[in-house]
């Protein structure tokens, strides 16, 4: 038990990233005494991040060094119920973030919102398609909360970010140039859009003679001097190339530190600690409400920490494990297919395209940014007709450019040997001649797609390690391939294109694996919804057995969308902290009938 | 035959090209290394390690990768936090997994490093096999599905194209990519990164790299690595 009990505070804040330092300045403004616990360390974009010694590729890009350790904390995984899961050793397929401003120092900045269909996934497709339409091993569900409701929130997080962008649907009317399929806008971005590089222009060149309605990607690099709403000072983007797995000293990246950290660190109601290590959330005796949460300091005492209000904000995998450690909520049995928690984890269905450009073209793929791309959504969501296609979903394709970094950034084509003369002779040749187009797709969840906690292994404290069953479903399968081949006419439309080849993550016979990079856009096992059979968080982001407990992150998409998932998940974390404002906080209890 | 694979015998072995290339190079003081041992390897493995990296990265117009200093790069490597495992989960038990369940065996890579040479060094000495005919033997290698001692020889022979990779490429400051070798070849500039202007430019950079040390620390050349033959 713990060597030490504090003072009580009103609400204590599991992790210091996006949702969680967003949480502590709402709330600790509201007037509520908030303490965040961060298991990293401090660091800040100003000392922290800074170039040259920043841009170090083997350091950050490749030995993680901004990302968390799996020496102290991993989980286990399989592909199906009938493997043994085994510790993910090494970080892979997913970087996870510690330290002061969590994933969200290191994240593209890619912002996004979801399409209104997305947010009432089953529901629309039912109306659109008929009952029948919708296979029974999807868990697909509404989220319980629609793109109207959340609209000024997410119109809110993409100033805090100095978001770059064109609308393409402002107050209802659509204008070319724009996402015509995104949900109507009450206001523009805050900065214009990004340059684009060639790769990317003719990318949109050829999207748009097929009939397609390319844009800019909507970028948290942000493209002029600009204050958000809270202060924050954020300047114009260098394209410097070392954006995505880097801090960015240049203070162009939208991150938590520079855009909610320094303006609320000297606030009286705020206080962080670093090096804080949560272990568990502490329940009330009669198990309705947590008491506050255990943690282990930085000198290794463990620390009772007593709150009126417990928030996780760990990132969405870590909720999910806290949850299960805890004995928060119930856990999924996907035998009885009973319980909530770990219940519809899903992920992101990633396939690729190259194109190979002729000597006429110099890419300089080096002069990237995170969000430096040309996308097109026709393929995304329900944008186009699912009737005789045979699956549900879709995803953005988009011609980035986000780094040249040379270890990692090896473009070739075709049948290019792995070593060797030839193979060294491609690489000189191909690395400014690519373009790089990715099919981001969406992620159903399904009855076999779970979180619970592993049998065997254990963390550096003691803990079981978080278990993920994990495969890609057909029907992403199916999605990916359609959406792939769409990409694949695009590359091939594109002028001084010589070569063109594809890969698909999610390709039949292809087992998802923890080792390759997809993203780190773990979503579900927490989900949000109206029912709680099937959901551990009602539609404000309140657990159904422990009213006190408020969940953030990604662990509450029901199934995970084709865009990125911070843009739609700090929209709901204003929706919900604006419910704990104005109606919880002065009157705790459920905020609806279970 | 010996050849010597230091950072001067490059320059007077190559071609003029080349020779013109670095020797814009000369604001650094190099310091050599070849007095000092190995931080990790021993001569023979550094041997073999050098004779194996360069058919992997063979020398053209540009270095080798064991010129560009990828065996120092490697040997730095298995001496210091990735070599020891940072980073690395090792609780056991170890079963034995699937592909897509990555790394489970019970060893940091310095020591799997170690293990992979051992087994392979007593087996065959790649530095005694005429040059022309050791690619083939590469090329087996990565077809096996044999156990190096306790390494599946898949594993290891990922681990070493990594690392050879990485040691082409990295910055300076790890002992590879020596006179900027990898990023010369690809043109890419390094770690000074100011691009705002040019984005979208279409035009060739003719900007010559810069590492994150770039004129302020000694740069090493890589050792001297004798190959007897
Ligand atoms: C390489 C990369 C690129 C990305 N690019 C994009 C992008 O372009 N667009 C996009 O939308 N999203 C992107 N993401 C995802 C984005 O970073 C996350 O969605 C976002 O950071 C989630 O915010 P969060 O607050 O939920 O979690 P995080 O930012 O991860 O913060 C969680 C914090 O909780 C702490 N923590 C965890 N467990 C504990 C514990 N037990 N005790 C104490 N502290 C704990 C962690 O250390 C961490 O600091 C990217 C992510 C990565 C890694
Ligand atoms: S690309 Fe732009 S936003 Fe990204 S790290 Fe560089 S300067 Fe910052």
């Amino acid at each position: 038990m713990s060597q030490r009990t504090l003072p009580k505070t009103d609400v204590v804040i599991v992790g210091g990233g996006w949702t969680g330092l967003t949480a502590a300045y709402e709330l600790a403004n509201a007037g509520q005494r908030c303490v965040v616990l961060e298991r990293g360390r401090h660091r800040h974009t100003a000392t922290s991040f800074a170039g040259p010694e920043e841009h170090d590729e083997l350091k950050y890009a490749l030995r993680y060094t901004h990302m968390q350790d799996v020496k102290k904390e991993t989980l286990t995984f399989r592909n199906n119920r009938d493997q043994q899961a085994l510790p993910m050793r090494r970080l892979g397929s997913f970087l996870p973030g510690s330290g002061l401003g969590g994933a969200g120092i290191h994240w593209n900045g890619q912002i996004w919102r979801p399409l209104p269909s997305d947010l009432e996934m089953r529901s629309h497709y039912e109306d659109r398609y008929g009952s029948q339409f919708i296979s029974d091993d999807l868990t697909i569900q509404d989220w319980g909360v629609t793109y109207d409701e959340l609209e000024p929130h997410l119109d809110f997080f993409e100033r805090i970010c100095g978001a770059a962008g064109y609308a393409g649907n402002l107050n209802g009317e659509t204008r070319a140039g724009g996402n015509p399929f995104e949900g109507s806008r009450t206001a523009d971005y805050p900065n214009p859009a990004m340059k684009q590089p060639i790769s990317n222009t003719l990318f949109g060149k050829a999207a748009e003679k097929l009939g397609y309605n390319p844009f800019p990607m909507p970028s948290a690099n942000v493209t002029q001097a600009y204050e958000n709403p809270y202060g924050a000072q954020l300047h114009p983007c260098t394209y410097c190339g070392f954006c995505e797995r880097f801090g960015c000293g240049y203070y162009a990246k939208a991150d938590p530190i520079i855009c909610v950290y320094d303006r609320i660190k000297d606030h009286e109601n705020f206080e962080i600690r670093f090096e804080a290590q949560v272990l568990q959330v502490e329940k009330s005796a009669d198990g309705k409400t947590a008491t506050g949460v255990t943690y282990l300091d930085e000198n290794g005492v463990e620390v009772f920490q007593p709150a009126d209000t417990v928030c996780l904000n760990a990132y969405a995998l870590w909720n999910v494990h806290l949850m299960l450690v805890s004995g928060l909520g119930t856990p999924y049995d996907p035998e009885t297919r009973t319980g909530t928690v770990g219940r519809n984890y899903s992920y992101q269905t990633i396939a690729a395209v190259d194109a190979f450009f002729d000597d006429s073209i110099t890419t300089n793929p080096f002069m990237g940014a995170g969000a430096l791309g040309v996308v097109v959504d026709d393929f995304n969501g329900d944008n186009f007709d699912h009737s005789e296609l045979g699956f549900l979903g879709g995803g953005y394709i988009a011609c980035k450019q986000y780094h040249g970094r040379p270890i990692s950034y090896q473009p070739v084509p075709e049948g290019t040997p792995r070593w060797g003369a030839e193979w060294k002779r491609a690489v000189r040749e191909n690395y400014n001649r690519h373009a790089d187009l990715v099919i981001h797709g969406s992620s159903v969840s399904t009855h076999e797609n779970y979180l619970d906690l592993d049998p065997t292994w254990t963390d550096a404290y003691g803990r079981p390690l978080l278990r993920m069953t994990f495969n890609f479903p057909d029907n992403d399968r199916k999605m990916s391939d359609y959406v792939m081949n769409r990409a694949v006419e695009i590359a091939r439309e594109m002028d001084n294109v010589t070569s063109v080849k594809s890969v698909n993550l999610a390709a039949e016979g292809n087992d998802y694996s923890v080792v390759p990079y997809q993203t780190t856009h773990n979503v579900g096992g927490a989900v949000i919804g109206t029912d709680p059979a099937t959901s551990v968080v009602n539609r404000y982001g309140q657990m159904w057995d422990h009213h006190n407990v408020f969940v953030f992150g990604a662990c509450l998409f029901p199934q995970n969308l084709g865009y990125n998932p911070t843009g739609p998940l700090m929209g709901l974390a204003y929706w919900t902290l604006d419910h704990m404002k104005n109606d919880y906080l002065s009157n705790p209890r459920p905020l609806m009938d279970a | 035959m010996s050849q010597l694979f230091s950072r001067r015998a490059v320059l007077m072995q190559i071609g003029s090209a080349v020779i013109a290339g670095a020797s814009s190079v000369p604001r650094h003081a190099f310091a050599d290394l070849d007095s000092q041992p190995w931080f990790f390897l021993t001569d023979d493995e550094a041997r073999w390690l050098a004779a194996i990296v360069d058919v992997f990265i063979p020398q053209d117009e540009f270095p080798s990768a064991s010129q560009a200093g990828v065996v120092d790069f490697i040997d730095f490597q298995m001496a210091t936090g990735y070599g020891q495992g940072e980073g690395l989960y090792l609780k056991g038990p170890f079963p034995e997994g699937t592909p897509q369940q990555g790394y489970q065996l019970p060893m940091t890579p310095a020591e799997m490093m170690r293990a992979g040479l051992t087994e392979l060094r007593g087996e065959t000495d790649l530095t005694a096999m005429p040059t022309a005919d050791r690619a083939a033997w590469v090329d087996d290698l990565s077809n096996r599905d044999n156990m190096l001692g306790d390494v599946p020889s898949s594993t290891f022979f990922e681990e070493l194209l990594s690392l050879t990779n990485e040691g082409y490429f990295a910055d300076p400051i790890y002992r590879g990519n020596a006179d900027y070798a990898g990023w010369r070849m690809v043109g890419f500039p390094g770690a000074h990164a100011y691009y705002t202007e040019r984005v979208g430019d279409n035009k060739p950079t003719n900007q010559p790299p810069m590492g994150i040390a770039h004129g302020q620390l000694n740069q090493v050349s890589p050792r001297k690595i004798e190959q007897g033959g």
